[in-house]
Protein backbone atom coordinates (compact mmCIF):
# COMPACT_ATOMS: atom_id res chain seq x y z
CA UNK A 1 0.00 0.00 0.00
CA UNK A 2 1.21 3.45 -1.34
CA UNK A 3 0.44 6.43 0.90
CA UNK A 4 -0.26 9.54 -0.99
CA UNK A 5 -0.56 12.65 0.34
CA UNK A 6 -3.36 14.99 -1.95
CA UNK A 7 -4.26 18.33 -1.11
CA UNK A 8 -7.81 20.09 -2.08
CA UNK A 9 -10.05 23.37 -1.47
CA UNK A 10 -13.24 22.87 -0.24
CA UNK A 11 -15.67 23.10 -3.54
CA UNK A 12 -18.03 20.62 -4.91
CA UNK A 13 -15.70 19.42 -7.75
CA UNK A 14 -13.08 17.80 -5.04
CA UNK A 15 -15.78 15.45 -4.97
CA UNK A 16 -14.33 12.69 -7.23
CA UNK A 17 -10.58 13.09 -5.34
CA UNK A 18 -12.78 12.63 -1.88
CA UNK A 19 -14.92 9.84 -3.22
CA UNK A 20 -11.40 7.97 -4.85
CA UNK A 21 -9.91 8.30 -1.03
CA UNK A 22 -13.05 7.92 1.22
CA UNK A 23 -14.97 5.36 -0.72
CA UNK A 24 -12.81 2.06 -1.79
CA UNK A 25 -11.38 3.46 -4.94
CA UNK A 26 -7.92 4.13 -4.38
CA UNK A 27 -7.49 1.18 -1.94
CA UNK A 28 -8.44 -1.04 -5.04
CA UNK A 29 -5.41 0.58 -6.41
CA UNK A 30 -3.19 -0.07 -3.67
CA UNK A 31 -3.15 3.21 -2.53
CA UNK A 32 -4.22 5.10 0.51
CA UNK A 33 -4.90 8.61 0.02
CA UNK A 34 -4.37 11.09 2.70
CA UNK A 35 -6.89 14.03 2.22
CA UNK A 36 -5.39 17.95 3.37
CA UNK A 37 -7.92 20.72 3.51
CA UNK A 38 -5.95 23.78 2.13
CA UNK A 39 -7.05 27.51 2.95
CA UNK A 40 -5.66 29.24 -0.49
CA UNK A 41 -4.51 27.79 -4.26
CA UNK A 42 -0.98 29.46 -3.56
CA UNK A 43 -0.94 26.60 -0.67
CA UNK A 44 -1.87 23.99 -3.06
CA UNK A 45 0.94 25.20 -5.91
CA UNK A 46 3.60 25.52 -3.48
CA UNK A 47 3.14 22.85 -1.18
CA UNK A 48 2.79 20.31 -4.50
CA UNK A 49 6.11 22.47 -5.12
CA UNK A 50 8.28 21.12 -1.91
CA UNK A 51 6.53 17.72 -2.08
CA UNK A 52 4.12 18.54 0.80
CA UNK A 53 1.91 17.34 -1.49
CA UNK A 54 1.97 14.23 -3.65
CA UNK A 55 -0.87 15.81 -6.22
CA UNK A 56 -3.45 18.17 -5.55
CA UNK A 57 -7.51 19.12 -6.65
CA UNK A 58 -6.73 22.12 -8.96
CA UNK A 59 -7.58 25.16 -10.71
CA UNK A 60 -6.49 24.22 -14.71
CA UNK A 61 -5.30 28.05 -15.54
CA UNK A 62 -3.31 27.84 -12.31
CA UNK A 63 -1.94 24.53 -13.25
CA UNK A 64 -0.43 26.36 -16.69
CA UNK A 65 -0.11 29.90 -15.22
CA UNK A 66 2.48 27.83 -12.86
CA UNK A 67 3.97 25.83 -15.30
CA UNK A 68 4.60 29.30 -17.79
CA UNK A 69 6.10 30.89 -14.42
CA UNK A 70 3.29 33.73 -14.61
CA UNK A 71 2.55 35.41 -11.52
CA UNK A 72 4.71 33.38 -9.51
CA UNK A 73 7.93 31.30 -9.58
CA UNK A 74 7.64 28.75 -12.45
CA UNK A 75 6.73 25.07 -10.74
CA UNK A 76 6.77 22.45 -13.50
CA UNK A 77 2.96 20.79 -13.14
CA UNK A 78 1.26 18.00 -15.06
CA UNK A 79 -1.99 17.22 -15.52
CA UNK A 80 -3.25 13.54 -15.91
CA UNK A 81 -6.50 13.98 -15.40
CA UNK A 82 -9.27 16.34 -15.31
CA UNK A 83 -11.29 16.16 -12.05
CA UNK A 84 -14.33 17.66 -13.93
CA UNK A 85 -16.00 20.25 -16.42
CA UNK A 86 -18.70 23.95 -15.96
CA UNK A 87 -19.57 23.96 -11.57
CA UNK A 88 -19.66 27.85 -11.39
CA UNK A 89 -22.15 30.49 -11.59
CA UNK A 90 -22.40 34.27 -11.25
CA UNK A 91 -24.12 35.92 -8.46
CA UNK A 92 -24.80 39.22 -8.27
CA UNK A 93 -25.71 41.25 -4.91
CA UNK A 94 -29.42 41.57 -4.21
CA UNK A 95 -29.76 45.34 -4.40
CA UNK A 96 -27.77 45.23 -7.82
CA UNK A 97 -30.04 42.39 -9.38
CA UNK A 98 -33.01 44.39 -8.77
CA UNK A 99 -31.81 47.35 -10.33
CA UNK A 100 -30.94 44.58 -13.23
CA UNK A 101 -34.77 43.55 -12.94
CA UNK A 102 -35.49 47.36 -13.60
CA UNK A 103 -34.14 47.68 -16.93
CA UNK A 104 -36.48 45.51 -18.32
CA UNK A 105 -34.65 42.89 -19.61
CA UNK A 106 -35.25 39.27 -19.50
CA UNK A 107 -33.02 38.04 -16.98
CA UNK A 108 -33.85 34.20 -17.59
CA UNK A 109 -31.12 33.80 -19.80
CA UNK A 110 -27.18 34.66 -19.19
CA UNK A 111 -26.58 37.15 -22.14
CA UNK A 112 -29.68 38.80 -20.71
CA UNK A 113 -28.59 39.21 -17.34
CA UNK A 114 -25.25 40.67 -18.54
CA UNK A 115 -26.94 43.45 -20.56
CA UNK A 116 -29.26 44.28 -17.71
CA UNK A 117 -25.78 44.48 -15.67
CA UNK A 118 -24.30 46.47 -18.78
CA UNK A 119 -27.07 49.03 -18.38
CA UNK A 120 -26.51 48.90 -14.68
CA UNK A 121 -23.20 49.98 -14.64
CA UNK A 122 -23.45 52.67 -17.34
CA UNK A 123 -26.07 53.95 -15.08
CA UNK A 124 -24.22 54.18 -12.17
CA UNK A 125 -21.41 55.62 -13.99
CA UNK A 126 -23.56 58.44 -15.17
CA UNK A 127 -24.68 59.03 -12.04
CA UNK A 128 -21.35 59.56 -10.82
CA UNK A 129 -21.39 56.27 -8.62
CA UNK A 130 -18.25 54.67 -7.55
CA UNK A 131 -17.85 51.62 -9.94
CA UNK A 132 -18.81 48.09 -8.95
CA UNK A 133 -16.57 45.54 -7.45
CA UNK A 134 -16.71 41.94 -8.79
CA UNK A 135 -14.51 38.85 -7.28
CA UNK A 136 -13.55 35.60 -8.53
CA UNK A 137 -11.72 33.07 -6.57
CA UNK A 138 -8.21 33.21 -7.84
CA UNK A 139 -6.60 35.13 -10.71
CA UNK A 140 -5.20 32.34 -12.76
CA UNK A 141 -8.99 30.75 -12.99
CA UNK A 142 -11.60 29.89 -15.23
CA UNK A 143 -14.10 32.09 -13.19
CA UNK A 144 -12.12 35.07 -14.21
CA UNK A 145 -12.44 34.22 -17.82
CA UNK A 146 -16.13 33.57 -17.39
CA UNK A 147 -16.62 36.59 -15.32
CA UNK A 148 -14.41 38.71 -17.74
CA UNK A 149 -16.71 37.32 -20.94
CA UNK A 150 -19.99 38.02 -18.98
CA UNK A 151 -18.88 41.24 -18.68
CA UNK A 152 -18.12 42.11 -21.83
CA UNK A 153 -21.02 40.52 -23.40
CA UNK A 154 -22.93 43.34 -21.55
CA UNK A 155 -21.07 45.87 -22.95
CA UNK A 156 -18.96 46.58 -19.82
CA UNK A 157 -14.81 46.83 -20.16
CA UNK A 158 -13.87 44.56 -17.30
CA UNK A 159 -10.40 46.59 -16.82
CA UNK A 160 -12.02 50.19 -17.24
CA UNK A 161 -15.36 50.04 -16.09
CA UNK A 162 -15.22 47.98 -12.74
CA UNK A 163 -12.95 46.38 -10.29
CA UNK A 164 -12.05 42.94 -10.59
CA UNK A 165 -10.59 41.45 -6.75
CA UNK A 166 -10.20 38.18 -5.41
CA UNK A 167 -11.97 37.12 -2.56
CA UNK A 168 -11.05 33.33 -1.37
CA UNK A 169 -14.47 30.87 -1.80
CA UNK A 170 -15.43 30.69 2.14
CA UNK A 171 -15.48 34.38 2.26
CA UNK A 172 -17.66 35.38 -1.04
CA UNK A 173 -20.92 35.36 0.50
CA UNK A 174 -19.44 37.90 3.56
CA UNK A 175 -18.20 39.53 1.60
CA UNK A 176 -21.89 40.35 -0.69
CA UNK A 177 -22.95 41.08 2.27
CA UNK A 178 -21.04 43.70 3.68
CA UNK A 179 -20.84 45.63 0.59
CA UNK A 180 -17.13 45.18 -0.37
CA UNK A 181 -18.20 43.08 -3.75
CA UNK A 182 -21.05 43.58 -5.74
CA UNK A 183 -21.18 40.38 -7.59
CA UNK A 184 -18.96 37.28 -7.69
CA UNK A 185 -18.31 34.25 -10.19
CA UNK A 186 -17.15 31.34 -8.17
CA UNK A 187 -17.83 27.02 -7.86
CA UNK A 188 -20.15 25.45 -6.36
CA UNK A 189 -21.78 25.30 -3.50
CA UNK A 190 -20.45 28.93 -2.64
CA UNK A 191 -23.35 30.47 -4.98
CA UNK A 192 -25.64 28.69 -3.19
CA UNK A 193 -24.34 29.58 0.23
CA UNK A 194 -24.63 33.23 -0.85
CA UNK A 195 -28.08 32.85 -1.75
CA UNK A 196 -29.49 30.61 0.73
CA UNK A 197 -28.02 33.30 2.97
CA UNK A 198 -30.10 35.79 1.48
CA UNK A 199 -27.81 38.30 0.04
CA UNK A 200 -26.78 37.44 -3.41
CA UNK A 201 -29.23 36.16 -6.40
CA UNK A 202 -27.66 33.43 -8.99
CA UNK A 203 -27.42 35.84 -12.50
CA UNK A 204 -26.30 33.02 -14.63
CA UNK A 205 -25.13 29.29 -14.52
CA UNK A 206 -21.21 28.78 -15.99
CA UNK A 207 -22.67 26.48 -17.99
CA UNK A 208 -24.90 28.88 -19.36
CA UNK A 209 -21.84 30.76 -20.91
CA UNK A 210 -19.36 28.39 -21.70
CA UNK A 211 -21.21 25.03 -21.98
CA UNK A 212 -18.23 22.61 -21.84
CA UNK A 213 -15.54 24.74 -20.45
CA UNK A 214 -12.00 22.84 -17.82
CA UNK A 215 -12.44 23.30 -14.63
CA UNK A 216 -10.64 21.65 -11.56
CA UNK A 217 -7.79 19.15 -12.50
CA UNK A 218 -5.35 16.84 -10.91
CA UNK A 219 -2.13 18.44 -10.86
CA UNK A 220 0.84 16.26 -9.87
CA UNK A 221 4.66 17.85 -9.89
CA UNK A 222 6.10 16.95 -13.64
CA UNK A 223 9.04 14.58 -11.38
CA UNK A 224 5.81 12.85 -10.30
CA UNK A 225 5.75 11.19 -13.68
CA UNK A 226 9.66 10.60 -14.45
CA UNK A 227 9.73 8.63 -10.71
CA UNK A 228 6.60 6.79 -10.22
CA UNK A 229 5.48 6.44 -14.06
CA UNK A 230 3.21 3.41 -12.71
CA UNK A 231 2.06 4.79 -9.41
CA UNK A 232 0.47 7.58 -11.29
CA UNK A 233 -1.09 5.31 -13.61
CA UNK A 234 -2.96 3.48 -10.86
CA UNK A 235 -3.94 6.83 -9.72
CA UNK A 236 -5.30 8.11 -12.12
CA UNK A 237 -7.21 4.55 -12.68
CA UNK A 238 -8.80 4.84 -9.00
CA UNK A 239 -9.58 8.55 -10.01
CA UNK A 240 -11.04 7.38 -12.98
CA UNK A 241 -13.35 4.63 -11.14
CA UNK A 242 -14.09 7.62 -8.72
CA UNK A 243 -15.60 9.73 -11.35
CA UNK A 244 -17.81 7.22 -12.61
CA UNK A 245 -19.29 6.66 -9.38
CA UNK A 246 -20.05 10.37 -8.51
CA UNK A 247 -21.72 10.61 -11.90
CA UNK A 248 -24.56 8.11 -11.62
CA UNK A 249 -27.23 10.25 -10.04
CA UNK A 250 -27.58 6.62 -7.81
CA UNK A 251 -24.76 7.27 -5.39
CA UNK A 252 -25.69 11.60 -4.93
CA UNK A 253 -27.21 10.99 -1.92
CA UNK A 254 -24.17 9.29 -0.73
CA UNK A 255 -22.06 11.68 -2.10
CA UNK A 256 -23.76 14.52 -0.78
CA UNK A 257 -23.96 13.34 2.60
CA UNK A 258 -19.75 12.23 2.34
CA UNK A 259 -18.96 15.84 1.04
CA UNK A 260 -20.72 17.70 3.49
CA UNK A 261 -18.69 16.21 6.58
CA UNK A 262 -16.81 18.79 8.63
CA UNK A 263 -13.43 17.32 7.45
CA UNK A 264 -14.32 17.95 3.87
CA UNK A 265 -17.21 20.58 2.79
CA UNK A 266 -18.32 21.31 6.47
CA UNK A 267 -21.51 22.31 4.52
CA UNK A 268 -24.87 21.34 4.48
CA UNK A 269 -26.16 17.96 2.62
CA UNK A 270 -29.17 19.21 1.03
CA UNK A 271 -27.44 21.89 -0.67
CA UNK A 272 -24.30 20.14 -2.32
CA UNK A 273 -27.41 17.31 -3.44
CA UNK A 274 -28.76 20.38 -5.40
CA UNK A 275 -25.25 21.44 -6.65
CA UNK A 276 -24.81 17.73 -7.66
CA UNK A 277 -28.20 17.44 -9.45
CA UNK A 278 -27.36 21.13 -11.25
CA UNK A 279 -30.65 22.27 -9.80
CA UNK A 280 -29.78 25.58 -7.96
CA UNK A 281 -31.99 27.63 -5.83
CA UNK A 282 -31.50 31.45 -7.70
CA UNK A 283 -33.17 32.82 -4.65
CA UNK A 284 -33.83 31.39 -1.28
CA UNK A 285 -36.74 29.19 -1.52
CA UNK A 286 -37.07 29.94 -4.64
CA UNK A 287 -37.29 29.32 -8.64
CA UNK A 288 -34.85 26.35 -9.60
CA UNK A 289 -32.50 27.36 -12.06
CA UNK A 290 -31.50 24.23 -13.54
CA UNK A 291 -28.85 22.80 -16.61
CA UNK A 292 -28.12 19.28 -17.77
CA UNK A 293 -24.36 19.98 -18.07
CA UNK A 294 -24.31 22.47 -14.87
CA UNK A 295 -21.49 20.13 -13.31
CA UNK A 296 -20.01 17.26 -15.04
CA UNK A 297 -17.84 15.28 -13.53
CA UNK A 298 -17.53 12.15 -15.90
CA UNK A 299 -19.28 11.83 -19.26
CA UNK A 300 -18.17 12.55 -22.52
CA UNK A 301 -14.56 12.01 -22.25
CA UNK A 302 -14.81 14.59 -19.18
CA UNK A 303 -12.38 13.73 -17.30
CA UNK A 304 -9.33 13.31 -20.52
CA UNK A 305 -6.84 15.82 -19.97
CA UNK A 306 -8.26 18.38 -23.54
CA UNK A 307 -5.45 20.06 -25.40
CA UNK A 308 -7.32 22.59 -26.53
CA UNK A 309 -8.55 23.45 -23.40
CA UNK A 310 -5.01 23.71 -22.59
CA UNK A 311 -4.96 26.59 -25.43
CA UNK A 312 -7.93 27.98 -24.62
CA UNK A 313 -6.70 28.75 -21.15
CA UNK A 314 -3.52 29.96 -22.12
CA UNK A 315 -5.19 31.81 -24.69
CA UNK A 316 -7.64 33.39 -21.83
CA UNK A 317 -4.34 34.12 -19.37
CA UNK A 318 -3.30 36.05 -22.87
CA UNK A 319 -6.82 38.04 -23.24
CA UNK A 320 -7.21 39.31 -19.46
CA UNK A 321 -3.37 40.45 -20.35
CA UNK A 322 -1.81 38.17 -17.57
CA UNK A 323 0.55 36.73 -19.93
CA UNK A 324 1.92 37.91 -23.06
CA UNK A 325 1.35 35.26 -26.35
CA UNK A 326 4.49 33.34 -27.43
CA UNK A 327 4.68 30.39 -29.81
CA UNK A 328 6.82 28.52 -27.20
CA UNK A 329 4.52 29.38 -24.36
CA UNK A 330 1.23 28.47 -26.23
CA UNK A 331 3.45 24.80 -27.13
CA UNK A 332 4.23 25.12 -23.34
CA UNK A 333 0.92 25.55 -22.00
CA UNK A 334 -0.35 22.24 -24.01
CA UNK A 335 2.40 19.89 -22.99
CA UNK A 336 1.35 20.56 -19.34
CA UNK A 337 -1.80 18.68 -20.20
CA UNK A 338 -1.47 14.56 -20.63
CA UNK A 339 -3.84 12.76 -21.98
CA UNK A 340 -0.83 9.99 -23.11
CA UNK A 341 -0.72 9.12 -19.27
CA UNK A 342 -4.78 9.32 -19.01
CA UNK A 343 -4.77 7.04 -22.09
CA UNK A 344 -2.36 5.13 -20.53
CA UNK A 345 -4.09 4.82 -17.45
CA UNK A 346 -7.64 3.83 -18.37
CA UNK A 347 -7.38 3.04 -22.30
CA UNK A 348 -8.06 4.91 -25.15
CA UNK A 349 -10.87 7.19 -25.38
CA UNK A 350 -14.91 6.39 -26.16
CA UNK A 351 -16.40 8.33 -29.08
CA UNK A 352 -18.18 11.28 -27.94
CA UNK A 353 -19.62 14.36 -29.13
CA UNK A 354 -18.05 17.16 -30.12
CA UNK A 355 -19.14 20.53 -28.17
CA UNK A 356 -20.15 23.58 -30.64
CA UNK A 357 -19.50 26.19 -31.96
CA UNK A 358 -15.21 25.41 -30.16
CA UNK A 359 -13.76 22.99 -27.71
CA UNK A 360 -15.66 25.28 -24.67
CA UNK A 361 -19.05 25.61 -26.21
CA UNK A 362 -19.04 29.17 -26.25
CA UNK A 363 -22.72 29.93 -26.08
CA UNK A 364 -22.26 33.55 -27.18
CA UNK A 365 -19.02 35.94 -27.96
CA UNK A 366 -15.81 35.16 -29.40
CA UNK A 367 -15.23 32.11 -30.74
CA UNK A 368 -12.16 30.05 -30.30
CA UNK A 369 -10.38 28.60 -33.14
CA UNK A 370 -7.22 26.82 -31.85
CA UNK A 371 -5.40 26.87 -34.92
CA UNK A 372 -5.39 30.46 -35.73
CA UNK A 373 -4.48 31.34 -31.82
CA UNK A 374 -1.57 28.89 -32.41
CA UNK A 375 -0.25 30.62 -35.72
CA UNK A 376 -1.44 34.10 -34.47
CA UNK A 377 -2.11 34.58 -30.91
CA UNK A 378 -5.55 35.43 -31.72
CA UNK B 1 19.88 53.42 0.14
CA UNK B 2 17.58 52.98 3.63
CA UNK B 3 19.48 51.03 6.12
CA UNK B 4 18.12 47.21 6.59
CA UNK B 5 16.39 47.23 9.43
CA UNK B 6 14.57 50.04 8.71
CA UNK B 7 12.82 47.67 6.21
CA UNK B 8 9.00 48.12 6.29
CA UNK B 9 8.01 44.97 7.47
CA UNK B 10 4.17 43.66 7.63
CA UNK B 11 3.34 40.55 9.51
CA UNK B 12 -0.22 39.15 8.21
CA UNK B 13 -1.19 36.40 10.65
CA UNK B 14 -4.65 36.05 12.78
CA UNK B 15 -2.82 33.94 15.36
CA UNK B 16 -1.88 36.71 17.86
CA UNK B 17 0.66 34.96 19.78
CA UNK B 18 2.48 34.19 16.72
CA UNK B 19 2.46 37.36 15.64
CA UNK B 20 3.98 38.95 18.83
CA UNK B 21 6.52 35.92 18.95
CA UNK B 22 7.43 37.16 15.04
CA UNK B 23 7.29 40.90 15.74
CA UNK B 24 9.64 40.31 18.77
CA UNK B 25 12.18 37.98 17.22
CA UNK B 26 12.24 40.58 14.49
CA UNK B 27 12.87 43.34 16.93
CA UNK B 28 15.46 41.53 18.83
CA UNK B 29 17.00 41.67 15.79
CA UNK B 30 17.07 44.98 15.41
CA UNK B 31 14.13 45.72 12.55
CA UNK B 32 12.30 48.58 13.67
CA UNK B 33 9.21 48.93 11.51
CA UNK B 34 6.81 45.86 12.29
CA UNK B 35 3.60 45.71 11.89
CA UNK B 36 1.05 43.97 11.98
CA UNK B 37 -1.99 43.22 10.19
CA UNK B 38 -5.33 40.83 11.00
CA UNK B 39 -8.71 40.29 9.60
CA UNK B 40 -9.58 39.79 5.66
CA UNK B 41 -11.61 43.04 5.41
CA UNK B 42 -9.78 45.64 3.19
CA UNK B 43 -6.54 43.71 3.91
CA UNK B 44 -5.41 45.56 0.57
CA UNK B 45 -6.22 48.96 0.80
CA UNK B 46 -4.17 49.06 4.66
CA UNK B 47 -1.55 46.95 2.58
CA UNK B 48 -1.38 50.09 -0.06
CA UNK B 49 -1.00 52.31 3.01
CA UNK B 50 1.79 50.73 4.46
CA UNK B 51 3.66 50.40 1.10
CA UNK B 52 6.01 47.47 2.76
CA UNK B 53 9.06 45.94 1.64
CA UNK B 54 8.38 42.23 2.98
CA UNK B 55 5.20 41.24 3.58
CA UNK B 56 5.10 37.57 5.95
CA UNK B 57 1.90 35.88 5.80
CA UNK B 58 1.13 32.26 7.80
CA UNK B 59 -0.36 29.68 5.04
CA UNK B 60 -3.50 29.29 7.31
CA UNK B 61 -4.62 32.49 6.27
CA UNK B 62 -7.36 32.10 3.18
CA UNK B 63 -5.96 35.65 2.29
CA UNK B 64 -2.66 34.74 0.37
CA UNK B 65 -4.81 34.51 -2.83
CA UNK B 66 -5.98 37.64 -2.88
CA UNK B 67 -2.96 39.35 -2.15
CA UNK B 68 -1.05 37.57 -5.01
CA UNK B 69 -3.71 39.18 -7.07
CA UNK B 70 -2.35 42.32 -5.93
CA UNK B 71 0.69 41.83 -7.26
CA UNK B 72 -0.04 40.66 -10.54
CA UNK B 73 -2.53 43.65 -11.21
CA UNK B 74 0.31 46.05 -11.49
CA UNK B 75 -1.79 49.21 -11.99
CA UNK B 76 -3.26 48.64 -8.46
CA UNK B 77 0.05 48.64 -6.73
CA UNK B 78 3.07 51.40 -6.41
CA UNK B 79 5.88 48.50 -6.26
CA UNK B 80 5.39 45.52 -7.79
CA UNK B 81 6.35 42.68 -5.10
CA UNK B 82 7.27 38.98 -5.86
CA UNK B 83 7.50 36.19 -3.55
CA UNK B 84 10.96 36.53 -2.28
CA UNK B 85 12.14 32.73 -2.82
CA UNK B 86 13.05 31.84 -6.89
CA UNK B 87 14.20 28.65 -8.34
CA UNK B 88 17.86 28.73 -6.29
CA UNK B 89 16.50 29.27 -3.11
CA UNK B 90 14.24 25.81 -3.31
CA UNK B 91 16.05 24.77 0.33
CA UNK B 92 14.51 28.24 1.98
CA UNK B 93 10.94 27.78 0.64
CA UNK B 94 11.02 24.42 1.49
CA UNK B 95 12.00 25.27 5.41
CA UNK B 96 9.31 28.07 4.89
CA UNK B 97 6.68 26.60 3.58
CA UNK B 98 6.75 23.12 6.07
CA UNK B 99 7.26 26.33 8.62
CA UNK B 100 3.85 27.09 7.45
CA UNK B 101 5.26 30.64 5.96
CA UNK B 102 4.82 32.57 2.71
CA UNK B 103 7.21 35.77 2.43
CA UNK B 104 6.60 38.45 -0.23
CA UNK B 105 9.20 41.55 -0.77
CA UNK B 106 9.41 44.50 -3.13
CA UNK B 107 10.79 43.59 -6.74
CA UNK B 108 14.50 44.53 -7.24
CA UNK B 109 15.47 43.97 -2.70
CA UNK B 110 18.59 42.24 -2.99
CA UNK B 111 17.96 38.78 -1.43
CA UNK B 112 20.57 39.40 1.57
CA UNK B 113 19.04 41.94 3.00
CA UNK B 114 16.10 39.89 3.26
CA UNK B 115 17.41 36.74 4.34
CA UNK B 116 17.84 37.37 8.26
CA UNK B 117 14.58 38.66 7.92
CA UNK B 118 13.44 35.08 6.64
CA UNK B 119 15.85 33.23 8.69
CA UNK B 120 13.98 34.88 11.83
CA UNK B 121 10.83 34.76 10.91
CA UNK B 122 11.38 30.46 10.24
CA UNK B 123 12.79 29.90 13.31
CA UNK B 124 9.99 31.96 15.03
CA UNK B 125 7.27 29.88 12.91
CA UNK B 126 9.15 26.55 14.28
CA UNK B 127 9.22 27.82 17.73
CA UNK B 128 5.58 28.80 17.86
CA UNK B 129 4.86 25.04 16.42
CA UNK B 130 6.31 23.52 19.47
CA UNK B 131 5.06 25.82 21.48
CA UNK B 132 1.77 24.48 19.90
CA UNK B 133 2.58 21.03 20.36
CA UNK B 134 3.48 21.30 24.27
CA UNK B 135 0.18 22.81 24.72
CA UNK B 136 -1.57 20.55 23.17
CA UNK B 137 0.07 17.73 25.21
CA UNK B 138 -0.77 20.13 28.48
CA UNK B 139 -4.13 20.70 27.25
CA UNK B 140 -5.24 16.76 26.65
CA UNK B 141 -2.91 15.54 29.95
CA UNK B 142 -5.50 17.89 32.17
CA UNK B 143 -8.61 16.65 30.27
CA UNK B 144 -7.50 12.69 31.02
CA UNK B 145 -6.74 13.12 34.58
CA UNK B 146 -10.17 15.00 34.54
CA UNK B 147 -12.01 12.03 33.07
CA UNK B 148 -9.91 9.57 35.46
CA UNK B 149 -10.98 12.24 38.34
CA UNK B 150 -14.84 11.83 37.34
CA UNK B 151 -14.39 7.83 37.00
CA UNK B 152 -12.86 7.88 40.48
CA UNK B 153 -15.58 9.77 41.69
CA UNK B 154 -18.25 7.12 40.45
CA UNK B 155 -16.46 4.04 41.34
CA UNK B 156 -16.01 5.64 45.02
CA UNK B 157 -19.71 6.26 45.22
CA UNK B 158 -21.11 3.09 43.47
CA UNK B 159 -18.55 0.36 45.56
CA UNK B 160 -18.73 2.68 48.60
CA UNK B 161 -14.59 2.53 48.61
CA UNK B 162 -11.58 5.18 48.82
CA UNK B 163 -9.89 7.34 46.44
CA UNK B 164 -7.24 4.77 46.25
CA UNK B 165 -9.02 2.02 46.62
CA UNK B 166 -11.04 3.45 43.06
CA UNK B 167 -7.66 4.68 41.74
CA UNK B 168 -5.72 0.73 42.10
CA UNK B 169 -8.80 -0.84 40.44
CA UNK B 170 -8.73 1.48 36.92
CA UNK B 171 -5.27 0.88 37.02
CA UNK B 172 -5.66 -2.76 37.42
CA UNK B 173 -8.27 -3.19 35.11
CA UNK B 174 -6.27 -0.94 32.42
CA UNK B 175 -3.18 -3.60 32.91
CA UNK B 176 -5.20 -6.43 32.59
CA UNK B 177 -7.15 -5.10 29.57
CA UNK B 178 -3.52 -3.66 27.73
CA UNK B 179 -5.90 -0.49 27.71
CA UNK B 180 -4.32 3.13 28.35
CA UNK B 181 -5.86 4.76 32.17
CA UNK B 182 -8.11 7.21 30.51
CA UNK B 183 -9.61 4.51 27.93
CA UNK B 184 -11.11 2.67 31.40
CA UNK B 185 -11.86 6.14 33.12
CA UNK B 186 -14.32 6.85 29.43
CA UNK B 187 -15.95 3.87 29.70
CA UNK B 188 -16.38 4.04 33.18
CA UNK B 189 -17.96 7.21 32.30
CA UNK B 190 -20.45 6.04 29.53
CA UNK B 191 -21.52 3.03 31.46
CA UNK B 192 -22.53 5.32 34.71
CA UNK B 193 -24.47 7.38 32.38
CA UNK B 194 -26.24 4.90 30.75
CA UNK B 195 -27.19 3.21 33.79
CA UNK B 196 -28.34 6.29 35.01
Amino acid sequence: MRRLAMGFIPLTDAAVLIAAAERGFSMAEGIEIDLHREVSWANIRDKVNVGLLDGAHMLGPLAIASSLGLGHVRVPLVVPFALNLNGSAITIAKDIYEEMGETGTDLSTALGAAGALGRVVAARRAAGHDPLTFAAVYSFSTHTYLIRHFLKAGGIDPDKDVRLVVIPPPFTAESLRNGLIHGFCVGSPWNSVAVEADVGRIAALGAEIFGWVPEKVLGVHARFVNTEPDLLRRLVRALHAAARWCEDPANHEDLARLLAEPRHLGLPADILRRTLDGRLHTAPGGALRAHPDYLVLNRDNANRPNLDHALWMYSQIVKAGQGEWTADAAREAISVYRPDLFDAAVGPPVPAPRPEPDCVATQFGDVFDPERFLATGE
Amino acid sequence: MANDLSLRIVIVDDSPVRAAILSEGLQEAGFVNVLRLEGVNNLLERIYAIDPDVIIIDLENPSRDTIEQMFQVSREVKRPVAMFVDQSDKSTIEEAIAAGVASYVVDGLRKDRVRPILETTISRYRAFARLREELEEAKSQLEERKLVDRAKLILMKAKNIDEQTAYGLIRRTAMNEKKRLVDIAQSIITAAELLR
